[in-house]
């Protein structure tokens, strides 16, 4: 993976650069220490890292705009960051550049409970939306695994995805309004705190949203806000092959029903959880699936009979049904835990997430067996099956020389496979640099070029969070006057990153 | 009402074709209208073009894959088409497209699928489904340079990119001239049955329906119109499972018991009705009346409507989306004063107010969308520049020119 090359002259006025955005965020919110820089370096993906040039917190919409229009003038990148739980490297820092931290912008300031919709500032973590609203019966409805800490600001770059998405759907369908400042400083209103607020406009809240970091920073959403499900209940369902398992998943959804979550687990994760949770799973078990319903009581008990049924007609060995609040919690614990539970049996691991067509799911994951076999590196699958949205965990050992390229190949194998089936390289993880160069296998440069084309529209200087999604930089200049046909683009062999 | 000046209509068979034509246009700078069948071409600002492009002939089914909820047709397949396909295996466009033939005086069998993504226009079920948008998962399309494009893909979570998808949707064909999309669909519901009952004030209802609406009873549509007798009621639209739909008719029996008089429509009867409301049939349009849709916060919504009612600017009007949009005509007498004071007032109240039906010329000077800031107006711009260079396609059709 590499990074453009950074601008030395602009490293070398960093001291100039940090007074004037002290200046603006005062003097305790620029970073510029090395010690305090350090835990900047990198987000989720530690495999990356880059000290950026300056950490800054603005504590106002004015201070971001602010911090742009100063950066932007001096020609200083920006790279914007909530929590840094990034699984794409979304949020690694440039040497060249400022990385804007979005900590201090960590307000709920408006819950309107009859309209059902919270304004938030883009530092509020996702799970304290809920929090705010849960004593109304409300809650905010995408639930990333990482919602504790990972931030709505960050959601909303990377539209987040999560295990409830298969029923309530993504990020991106839960915003209403959003307000964003442009690298120029120049704040944008785009739809509204209402239902419809955004009808009869072009969609640029639509497309901002998992933009991650590239088009504009966002300094207060509005999202909608759902009823709390009456309840819910869990099936676990054991199989004797992974085949059975995958099919049982189209077979759900082709009676008619929208689990609120449908969740695949392997053997080996199956074996690693069990040492955690001291529960023994049935020998017989290759894969399980978790199904959980939710809705009125009714509703769920009558869904459950019906899966229960489906699930049986496709070869279950075993099925284990929640009937309290507390054992919902119990088999969910497993999928939970399944991530640290891999982490203990191997130094390290790498996981992606590219999705598929759900009736593609066996064939990718045999495909993922022979891989595994080519590159001599173990990996265990645990992944949103209701989606289509894998999650292979490939185990390795950074300290081994080449491992981590073993892992970072077999990773790209299974994604260009996922491509290949019909799918796309990610499905809530976002692009950033991990998958980047392999845009070109999913696009032509033509689909590419129009997207870039769209980047020309918010920050023509390619200052905001530059290096990530696209395999090249863009080239606003020269845009307006190429024309490409049939994929075959004037200055194909420029340089890549 | 529809596109004026144009004379002659192309009517491509192929994404190839539609390349070449644009191709040709950009070269010369000649504006197209684009649309699907034109159905519901009065939608927008009249566009100035003397040709059509005319994607109708696109109508293929590429794939509908029910086990995966995904279907990617051709633009010009027809809403019918498709919905009866899906039909056939329980499942339907949850976003429940409106066709509004009887508002434009057009053939709403002949209403396609691509201009349902192009105008992104929801039905009732919008408040429990969601959007338009919410199920485009992939598009392709020609630019106004004659670049064939895809964007998105088929599955249902998918981040690689800038969602272009649900950029183009809702953009008029002002971005590209989309060849075909790729659908999120979903299992219909086994049950439905609606209760209607008389009507409060405004202000009552619309509290009614925040009460209803604050428990997870999946309603899938809760209206307000005056019926065929002229007398005023409520409609609440609940949908699930047979016995889900039981359970929950119970909790609202309970809730509602204190109004009286309710009546319960069974499936059928209950598709009908809604199928009414989603075409604006209860507003009873005369030709000569102008027709708005108005988006805001449901809790505004009853100081508005009378406001505007005594202003002469609403004739009639029914309210949907529990409350956040209202439907009315306004009297032909003096649209330009009338839409300049309507749009006034709905600015004031934090409002959007959409002219889904006037005069091309009303529609030419005030526009049919609401203006949007400066800013965003020229982002906007600056995007429409970014797949259309030369501004050939529908140029004007969401934005009044300065």
């Amino acid at each position: 993976m590499q990074m453009p090359e950074p601008n030395q002259t602009i490293i070398s006025q960093r001291d100039a650069l940090a007074q004037g955005l002290r200046q603006i965020v005062g003097k305790d919110w620029v970073i510029s220490d090395d010690a305090q820089r350090r835990p900047y370096q990198c987000d989720g993906i530690t495999a990356y890292m880059a000290m950026p040039l300056l950490v800054v917190l603005p504590g106002s919409a004015q201070e971001v705009q602010a911090v742009l229009r100063f950066c932007n003038e001096k020609g200083v990148k920006i790279v914007p960051r909530g929590s840094g739980t990034s699984l794409s490297g979304g949020a690694l820092p440039l040497e060249d550049g400022v990385l804007l931290v979005t900590s201090r912008l960590c307000n709920v300031l408006a819950v309107d409970e009859h309209n059902r919709v919270a304004r938030v500032q883009p530092g509020v973590p996702n799970i304290k939306i809920t929090e705010a609203v849960s004593h109304l019966g409300l809650c905010y409805m995408p639930d990333p695994s990482s919602q504790l800490i990972s931030t709505i600001g960050g959601n909303v770059a990377e539209n987040a995805g999560g295990v409830h998405c298969l029923k309530y759907g993504v990020t991106a369908n839960h915003i209403l309004g959003i307000q964003a400042v442009l690298m120029t400083g120049e704040m944008v209103e785009l739809g509204g705190a209402y239902l419809g607020a955004a009808e009869g406009e072009l969609d640029l809240m639509g497309v901002l949203t998992g933009s991650e970091g590239l088009l504009a920073v966002v300094t207060e959403i509005a999202v909608r806000l759902e009823p709390v499900p009456e309840v819910a209940r869990v099936i676990s369902m054991s199989f004797a092959s992974v085949e059975e398992a995958c099919e049982c998943v189209g077979a759900i959804i082709g009676v008619g029903i929208i689990p609120a979550g449908l969740e695949f687990m392997d053997r080996k994760v199956l074996d690693a959880v069990s040492v955690l949770i001291k529960e023994k799973f049935d020998d017989r078990t290759a894969a399980l699936l978790l199904c959980e319903l939710d809705g009125t009581a009714v509703e769920v008990d009558a869904l459950v009979g019906v899966v229960s049924d489906v699930a049986r007609g496709q070869g279950a060995i075993e099925l284990k049904v929640s009937t309290t609040e507390e054992e919902r919690q119990r088999i969910w614990s497993s999928r939970k835990l399944a991530f640290s539970a891999i982490g203990k049996l191997c130094p390290d691991y790498y996981c992606t997430d590219g999705t598929i067509p759900r009736n593609k799911l066996p064939e990718v994951l045999n495909k993922m067996a022979d891989m595994s076999k080519k590159y001599g590196l173990d990996y265990a699958n645990c992944f949103h099956a209701g989606d289509g949205n894998l999650h292979p965990i490939i185990m390795y050992d950074a300290a081994k020389p080449g491992d981590l390229e073993k892992a970072e190949e077999f990773g790209a194998d299974v994604l260009i496979a996922c491509v290949d089936a019909g799918g796309v390289l990610s499905g809530e993880h976002g692009i950033g640099v991990e998958k980047r160069d392999l845009m070109t296998h999913q696009f032509t440069e033509v689909d590419l070029q129009q997207q870039q084309m769209v980047k020309c529209a918010f920050d023509p200087k390619d200052l905001l969070n530059p290096g990530k999604m696209f395999p090249t930089l863009c080239r606003c200049a020269e845009f307006g006057r190429m024309h490409v046909h049939n994929g075959n683009l004037r200055f194909a062999d420029i340089p890549r990153f | 009402m529809t596109d004026t000046q144009t004379t002659a209509s192309m009517r491509p068979a192929t994404t190839q074709d539609v390349a070449d034509i644009l191709m040709d246009a950009a070269s010369r700078g000649e504006p197209l209208v684009v649309r699907g069948n034109g159905t519901r071409a009065g939608l927008g600002n009249p566009v100035a073009a003397t040709r059509v492009l005319e994607l109708g002939g696109l109508d293929q089914i590429d794939f509908y894959d029910p086990d995966d909820l995904v279907i990617r047709a051709g633009v010009g397949a027809t809403l019918d088409e498709v919905e009866q396909v899906l039909a056939q295996k329980g499942q339907y466009l949850p976003f429940e497209p409106p066709r509004y033939a009887g508002l434009y005086g057009t053939n709403g069998a002949r209403s396609t699928l691509g201009g349902a993504v192009s105008t992104a226009l929801s039905g009732p079920r919008r408040i429990l489904t969601g959007a338009a948008r919410d199920f485009v998962l992939g598009v392709e399309g020609v630019n106004g340079q004659g670049d064939v494009f895809k964007a998105g893909g088929r599955t249902m979570k998918n981040v690689t990119g800038y969602d272009i998808s649900k950029l183009v949707t809702g953009a008029n064909g002002t971005l590209a001239a989309l060849t075909t999309v790729t659908l999120k669909v979903l299992p219909a519901p086994r049950a439905e049955v609606t209760l209607v009952l008389p009507a409060a004030t405004l202000e009552e209802d619309v509290a009614l329906f925040a009460r209803m609406r604050a428990l997870p009873l999946g309603l899938g549509g809760l209206a307000r119109r005056v019926n065929a007798s002229g007398l005023c009621e409520l409609l609440v639209r609940v949908e699930g499972t047979v016995p889900g739909v039981a359970g929950n008719q119970q909790v609202l029996n309970g809730m509602l018991a204190t109004r009286g008089g309710m009546v319960v429509l069974e499936q059928e009867q209950s598709r009908a009705l809604w199928a009414g409301v989603r075409e604006l049939d209860c507003l009873n349009a005369k030709p000569d009346e102008l027709v708005w849709r108005v988006n805001l916060p449901a809790t505004t919504m009853p100081a508005f409507v009378e406001q505007a009612r005594s202003a002469g600017c609403i004739n009639r009007f029914f309210v949907d989306w529990a409350g956040g949009v209202v439907f009315s005509t306004m009297r032909g007498v003096q649209p330009e004063v009338d839409t300049l004071r309507y749009r006034k007032m709905a600015e004031k109240a934090g409002a959007r107010a959409t002219l889904l039906r006037a005069p091309d010329a009303v529609r030419a000077q005030f526009g049919a969308f609401p203006p949007v800031s400066a800013g965003v107006a020229a982002l906007a711009a600056r995007t429409r520049t970014a797949f259309d260079p030369a501004g050939i396609l529908n140029p004007g059709r969401m934005t009044v020119q300065a």
